[in-house]
């Protein structure tokens, strides 16, 4: 007879929960049940905030550089201008993307005016057509700084304005959301939309980068080459 | 069963969003308008404000008319039944904060109210 005590208990199936997903699990559960929303309406939400980021913000930009009228839309009613790029702020739940609002502004940078975003409070962030904040756009340092030393933090971001250029930072605090549009940079004439969008990064979008050819991405991750390549 | 009629949010909502929902709730047209000068009211908040206390007191400029929308220290408590215009006002950041440098002078920052904490100067 064997005995029962195995010092070798294989690991449990599922990993130790936090409280916060517990309760995120329960809210869920009783919400369904409660016939709030169904299982699918959840998954079609959670598949819609996996597969956002700011593609669609970048070519809204970059079709108003190039497009006078399209430019005139975004500047008046931006959720409708959203459609054109791919974003419908009414869908999928019928009243507003999960947890955002529908009143998006676009804030037009100009040779002598530059616009930062922040949400003191908060993270508000126009996530339907710029995806999830980036970490540090929710850490309170940012958030308790930038109101106060915008061109410090910018500077720490690697940009440093000159004097000419006035700072204007937009504390999202209501219902409003808000994206930037930089002045289309120099070097970028004759592009088309699509090398126009590639250039719009996302931190040209929440205003702590400006748009530079050449560069499509705001960090550089650094490669590590496999030591023994496999060859296909 | 619970009082609390939970779906109400997402009815009024549905097919219009949030805040356009609220389109003609205020009752009456906008008392600021784009220019006007106001100060920010310094009033007494219970529980929950979006007003930033760094504004109260504040004088700046209206610079956008935004919507109409129950004031969020109602909303938080779901109370819909009565909105107010939102203004975006741009404020000097000279007049914010009392260091910052005179040689931005022209820096400035815009953030938004409910026309609650708002009176014309």
């Amino acid at each position: 007879m064997s005995h029962d005590h195995d010092h070798n208990a294989p690991a449990p199936m599922v990993d130790e929960i936090s409280d916060f997903e517990a309760l995120e699990i329960a809210v869920r559960e009783i919400c369904i049940e409660k016939g709030l929303f169904s299982a699918e309406d959840h998954r079609k939400f959670t598949e819609f905030a996996e597969h956002i980021g700011p593609t669609p913000a970048a070519r809204m930009v970059a079709k108003a550089w190039l497009d006078p009228e399209y430019k005139k839309q975004v500047m008046t009613d931006a959720i409708a201008a959203s459609k054109a790029v791919g974003v419908d702020y009414l869908n999928p739940t019928g009243f507003g993307t999960p947890s955002d609002y529908t009143d998006l502004r676009v804030l037009e940078d100009t040779p002598t005016v530059h616009h930062v975003v922040v949400c003191t409070l908060c993270s508000c962030y126009p996530r339907p057509i710029l995806g999830f904040q980036p970490e540090w756009y929710r850490t309170p340092n940012y958030r308790r700084r930038l109101v106060r030393w915008p061109r410090q933090v910018l500077a720490e971001f690697g940009l440093t304005l000159p004097a000419e250029v006035d700072v204007r930072v937009e504390d999202s605090n209501q219902k409003c959301r808000f994206i930037v549009m930089p002045v289309r940079p120099a070097g970028t004439e004759g592009w088309t939309e699509d090398q126009l969008t590639e250039i719009v990064t996302r931190d040209c979008l929440i205003g702590v980068a400006l748009p530079k050819p050449g560069v499509t991405s705001n960090i550089e991750l650094s490669v590590h080459r496999a030591a023994k390549p496999a060859h296909h | 069963m619970s009082q609390h009629d939970r779906t109400h949010h997402a009815t009024i909502a549905t097919g219009k969003g949030d805040p356009q929902c609220f389109a003609g709730a205020a009752g009456g047209p906008p008392k600021f308008k784009v220019g006007d000068r106001v100060r920010i009211k310094d009033m007494p908040d219970i529980f929950y404000t979006r007003c930033q206390v760094y504004t109260r007191g504040a004088v700046g400029e209206v610079a956008v008319v935004t919507h109409e929308s129950p004031a969020p220290e109602d909303e938080a408590w779901g109370h819909v039944d009565k909105s107010e215009w939102f203004y975006i006002v741009r404020f000097k950041q000279r007049d914010l904060w009392p260091e910052y440098p005179a040689a931005f002078a022209n820096d400035t920052l815009q953030t938004e109210f409910s026309e609650r904490w708002l009176e014309a100067v």
